[in-house]
């Protein structure tokens, strides 16, 4: 018989044109399931999208209505109630002016994760625009842009971005400007190196005989492909400029004082480590990662599901 | 007519993959260009869809030269010439619909849709109703080409460029598409149909070029 | 030669019932795609069997589902049962540690569409085979001596070991893709379009060389589009479509005499033999495949063919048909 035919198990089931019950179905996946692949699947996804979303959501409501509901001012000093540990007057203790850290932190929180947000939407703006220029255009336009990159990497970060600041003292912009400006470079590098990948492809040809302009084709093609890559540079910039406000304003040279953020409560708090006072870093530190961890899982969620050919294959 | 006059190309400097190639595609005609792979079919097809500057030689449509090639060619001379690629995952933006992979070049030369038109090709090509709304990712090859096809075919360019448009297809779909190139060439535009498939090309084609006599290959 | 119907013969992998289908959307709310249903066949060492049909069937589909390489979104259901030491080895249900260690290499061999991306680029054919001997036998006392042999087995001539996949040819790589699917091997060899944009003679040195391995007596499974390389080598023919096999027998047979209008349709479009499409277009797959709505053939000729509620695969003699009365 042949090969192929049919049916070992003729003797079990009718030959004669009618067929068995319906199909018990049953996971592919689940045969997969001692694999990370395996699980990757649109549950896990939502799944991570609620949790992401809803820790962010809360953040960002906290930080807007606990200073506000809490009644107290963040500032407010009470020097009878100095390094206080957790308890339930002060959940988050008090610090070394007596200032409830619950109040303050959430207050930094918001400063902090504005200051951030703004410092790399800026940077992966800026990082796109460049690299997507160096990609595109070619020839010298894209050494001459490659050679900014270098010239701006050979320098510390931190060192250039002190140069900034210390040109305009205790401005927010210039804040912003120095964590900025100095890291953008990282994302034009991702970039470009996409668009060099991308620009070759067949598809891009197709655009081109279909009469397409190189800006249309950067529109159209280009920069929906990196946008996924760059929303990603943003995440990952966010805790690091954080971390930049912070080494500023320990230097006194970032925010000012009565824009109090984490990072000057972080700066602030160091020293009180020493003295046994873990609560004072503990807390705000804890807020600032879970802030970052919230948008790192909206943001894979949303990268899944502008990335459908991946959706399978990436776990963040 | 259009035309590729002693062309000269490749990709590594010094190794020319075409060396003084000629070929004449007329208006109405199916030409097929055969050869074994590595001759440099693809490249001459290429080099004929303006996607690709030759090192020497130059090629005319309708007796007017190109004026470059990729960007730098007229879009009036690109879209003159509609192209259909072998493998239609790589020729598809992943992030469009079918239907918005047929109407592209209509948006990209700013004379938007016109869904009359873009139905009147749907049928052409054999796309259903509900292939429009979905991703290449979601889609057959075969599927994926005939969006290909009509795309190629939506600025009603006078010449037609198929490189190894079958060679994904099973032959139900490669027979419909080379049936739906034949029926453009009767139309009036000029085709050529690159294939390794010579026994496809004899009954596709009006006639076979060979033009390697003169080259490296 | 070939055990009479009904009965399990000598087949290295059985496949029973198989149906697969994929949920798009969350928990498919955007429809269901039944890429396979019902699928029944055997592969058997010596016999080269043949799966053809429109891109779409679900060829490659049932190919992923036999080596476990399904989606996550795949659901599957049905039995694929491999003669593993003297048992039968359910592929659906084993683990994917199972599939890995036991199954992909050692016992199913993979010829990748494209061998040349399959191989690292960094680093020449020659080294690259003997760590997958290395892997797949660790104990094979010269994984070099085996690779000479695999070498000289699939006609790759020693230097072509010492170059970088992009310098091999499309039929060369994909000669070192064959020898990588035999580096353990395997009973069963399992190839998904593996002449896909190669041309004439190089498509006909590839399948040749799965003719050889299924000479030696590997069971084989070539999965094409390209009808003129299974008249060639196959020695069955599976016709799918829309999910289903259609008609399934001898390769000589099928082709000289197709019953089903499909396949005959399905053959008439080749070059040499009408050059004419099937009108219109396989079913959307999308729709709820109710069992009872036949192979679909019907919607598309319906001058050619009525659809029968329930159809699967009748079968007289070597050959078997489906939704369609067996010729008198
Ligand atoms: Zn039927």
């Amino acid at each position: 018989m042949a090969e192929l035919l049919a049916d070992p198990t003729a003797g079990t089931r009718p030959v004669d044109g009618t067929r068995s019950p319906a199909p018990r179905w049953r996971p592919a996946a689940r045969a997969r399931a001692g694999t990370p692949r395996g699980r990757a699947t649109g549950g896990r996804a939502r799944a991570r999208l609620l949790a992401g979303g809803g820790l962010l959501a809360a953040l960002a409501l906290a930080a807007v209505l606990v200073p506000w509901l809490g009644g107290l001012d963040p500032r407010a000093v009470d020097y009878g109630a100095i390094r206080l540990p957790p308890s339930p007057a002060h959940p988050f203790g008090t610090d070394a002016q007596g200032r409830d850290l619950l109040l303050r932190s959430f207050a930094g929180l918001r400063v902090s994760l504005l200051v951030a947000a703004v410092c790399a939407v800026v940077s992966t703006v800026l990082g796109a625009a460049v690299g997507a220029a160096s990609g595109v255009l070619g020839g010298w336009p894209d050494r001459l842009l490659m050679r900014v990159v270098d010239t701006v990497n050979s320098v510390p970060h931190l060192l250039l971005g002190i140069v900034i600041v210390a040109l305009y003292r205790g401005s927010v912009l210039a804040v912003i400007a120095s964590i900025a400006l100095t890291h953008w470079t990282g994302v034009a590098r991702i970039v470009r190196s996409e668009v060099l990948s991308l620009r070759d492809r067949p598809f891009i040809d197709a655009a081109i005989s279909g009469g397409a302009s190189r800006g249309r084709v950067l529109r159209r093609h280009l920069l929906p492909a990196i946008v996924p890559q760059a929303a990603l540079s943003t995440v990952l910039l966010l805790p690091h400029a954080v971390w930049h406000e912070t080494a500023l304003s320990f230097l006194g040279l970032g925010l000012p004082p009565h824009l109090a953020s984490i990072g000057n409560i972080l700066g602030e708090g160091r020293a009180a480590v020493l003295l046994g006072s873990w609560w004072i870093v503990a807390f705000p530190a804890v807020l600032l990662v879970a802030a970052a961890l919230a948008v790192a899982g909206v943001a894979a969620w949303w990268r899944d599901r502008t990335l459908p050919r991946r959706r399978s294959e990436l776990g963040l | 007519m259009l035309s590729a006059v002693g062309i000269v190309a490749g990709y590594r400097r010094g190794t020319p993959v075409l060396d003084g190639v000629d070929l004449a595609v007329e208006p109405g005609r199916v030409v097929g260009l055969a050869g074994p792979s590595g001759c440099g079919k693809s490249t001459l097809a290429r080099v004929l869809s303006l996607l690709m500057a030759p090192w020497a030689g130059r090629v005319e449509i309708d007796g007017t030269p190109a004026g470059g090639a990729r960007y730098r060619a007229p879009r009036a001379q690109r879209t003159a010439i509609g192209v259909v690629f072998q493998q239609p995952r790589l020729a598809t933006d992943p992030r469009l619909t079918l239907g918005e992979i047929v109407a592209e070049p209509l948006l990209a030369t700013g004379r938007g849709r016109d869904p009359a038109w873009e139905d009147e090709l749907h049928d052409r090509v054999g796309l259903t109703r509900e292939l429009l709304g979905r991703r290449p990712h979601e889609v057959s090859d075969g599927q994926l080409q005939r969006a290909c096809l009509a795309r190629a075919l939506v600025l009603r360019p006078r010449y037609l460029v198929c490189d190894e448009m079958t060679a994904m297809l099973d032959a139900s779909t490669t027979a419909a598409l080379a049936g739906v190139v034949a029926e453009q060439a009767r139309a009036g535009t000029g085709v050529l149909a690159v294939s390794h498939d010579e026994e496809l090309l004899e009954v596709w084609a009006d006639r076979v070029e060979r033009p390697w006599a003169g080259s490296a290959a | 030669m070939n055990p009479p119907v009904g009965r399990p013969g000598n087949a290295e992998l059985r496949v029973e019932e198989l149906s697969v289908r994929f949920r798009l959307g969350a928990r498919g709310r955007a429809g269901t795609v039944h890429a396979v249903t019902g699928a029944d066949f055997a592969l058997r060492p010596g016999r080269l069997l043949a799966l053809v049909g429109e891109s779409g069937c679900g060829k490659s589909v049932l190919a992923a589902a036999i080596t476990g390489l399904l989606p996550a979104n795949a659901e599957v259901a049905g039995r694929v049962l491999l003669r593993a030491d003297g048992r039968d080895l359910d592929l659906l249900a084993a683990s994917e540690r199972v599939l890995c260690d036991q199954v992909r290499g050692r016992r199913i061999g993979l010829v990748p569409q494209s061998a040349a991306t399959h191989l690292t680029p960094v680093r020449r054919a020659g080294p690259q085979l003997v760590e997958t001997v290395r892997r797949l036998r660790p104990q094979a006392p010269d994984p070099e001596a085996v690779v000479a042999e695999l070498a000289q087995r699939v006609g790759l001539p020693a230097e072509m070991l010492r170059r970088y996949p992009y310098e091999l040819s499309g039929g060369t790589a994909q000669r070192v893709g064959v020898a990588a699917a035999l580096a353990g091997r395997p009973p069963v060899l399992l190839a998904d379009e593996p002449t896909a944009g190669l041309d004439r003679p190089l498509v006909d040195r590839v399948v040749d060389l799965l003719a050889g391995m299924a000479a030696d007596g590997h069971a084989v499974l070539l999965i094409t589009h390209d009808l003129r390389a299974v008249r060639r080598v196959a020695t069955d023919v599976a016709v799918m479509y829309a999910s289903r096999l259609i008609e399934t027998g001898p390769a000589e047979q099928v082709f000289s005499e197709p019953w089903h209008p499909y396949t005959r349709g399905l053959f008439g479009a080749l070059p040499g033999r009408g050059f004419t499409a099937i009108p219109g277009h396989p079913p959307d797959l999308t729709a709820p495949a109710g069992a009872s709505r036949g192979c679909g053939f019907d919607r598309r000729r319906p001058d050619l063919h009525t659809c029968r509620p329930n159809p699967r695969l009748v079968s007289r003699g070597e050959r078997a048909l489906a939704c369609e009365p067996l010729p008198c």
